[in-house]
């Protein structure tokens, strides 16, 4: 901007220049020519390193010579360190480390091979124990099997035990029972089974006493075939507890049972 | 070869080895602990389990 020297002359020459036909105007002020210089600040002034930083609003500039960061940092900021989070044999400046590798890999993996170790244990031991609590409790087992002393029936007698829940016959059947029931036609029973298929000891018959009609209990020792009848719909059981006669459509179930010893049977 | 190269090689270089291996060690490991923990709970509850006062109760 141009500052007059001396304005009051200067508005002065302004009122006089006013030209016309008459007076040709005449330059009254001549302005003088101004030049303008700063001598540059000292390099390690405060104003040079002040202008070196950016100051205010930090815009990015883009373009392909431009860099979009501006770092702040400064020599003072240490690199951490990491000794801590180390294994030791990397600290060792007079070792490779690709030659202390394998011990350093085998250390994890065995960590995570115990890992796996532990957790294999853990989930065989929770199936085990989930299985085994499907199966039968002690006391339910100890009900299912029966020992019956042989030696305490008679031949010829049928005697009934009680047997999870249900009746079950033991029948000491005499030699002439035996024989009958052996030559029996198998053809013409209703549900075929030899004697031999339905007794181990040919002394002994193991059958349970439920009817297969519907479930009535027989009576021992009636009905035509001289082994068990069925008083509720007259079904006659041979000395085999084969069905021979009447509306049951199946011999009477013989149950799974052993003989430890001669003198003892165990059905269960 | 050293032992620790041995080891990573025939091991944990394949993660089929390493299961197996893991399976493997399972097996032995049950039964050490289970053995360890149960004479662990009978030496804490000695004088108190059936096993210790069968004598008195049974002729």
């Amino acid at each position: 901007m141009l500052k007059p020297t001396n304005p009051s002359g200067y508005f002065k020459a302004v009122s006089q220049v006013v030209s016309n036909q008459l007076n040709v105007g005449k330059q009254i002020a001549v302005l003088p020519k101004q030049t303008k210089s700063f001598a540059p600040p000292p390099n390690n002034s405060f104003i040079a390193l002040s202008r070196a930083l950016p100051n205010g609003n930090v815009t990015i500039s883009v373009g392909p010579a431009v860099t979009s960061q501006v770092r702040w940092a400064h020599t003072d900021i240490q690199v951490p360190s990491w000794d801590n989070y180390r294994r030791d044999s990397t600290k060792k400046t007079d070792v490779k480390n690709a030659e202390t590798e394998e011990s350093r890999k085998n250390f994890t993996y065995l960590m995570a091979g115990a890992l796996g170790v532990g957790s294999a244990y853990a989930a065989k031991s929770v199936v085990t124990h989930f299985v085994s609590s499907m199966s039968a409790s002690a006391d339910v087992l100890a009900l299912a099997k029966i020992e019956v002393k042989l030696s305490d029936i008679p031949a010829g007698k049928s005697v009934t035990f009680k047997w999870r829940g249900k009746p079950l016959f033991i029948r000491h059947r005499t030699a002439d029972e035996i024989s009958a029931e052996q030559s029996v036609a198998v053809a013409s029973l209703r549900d075929p089974q030899h004697d031999n298929e339905r007794v181990q000891k040919p002394e002994w018959l193991v059958v349970l006493g439920v009817c297969t009609h519907l479930g009535c209990v027989p009576i021992a020792n009636a009905g035509d075939f001289g082994g068990y009848y069925c008083p509720c719909h007259g079904s006659h059981y041979d000395a085999s507890g084969r069905i021979r006669k009447g509306p049951a459509p199946l011999n009477l179930e013989v149950p799974h049972y052993e003989f430890p010893s001669d003198e003892l049977l165990v059905v269960g | 070869m050293g032992f620790n190269e041995t080891v990573y090689n025939l091991i944990f270089k394949r993660t089929s080895t390493m299961a197996l291996a893991c399976v493997a060690s399972a097996f032995f490991f049950e039964r050490t602990f289970d053995l360890v923990t149960e004479n662990l709970f009978e030496k804490i509850n000695e004088g108190k389990l059936w096993k210790h006062i069968k004598d008195k109760y049974q002729q």
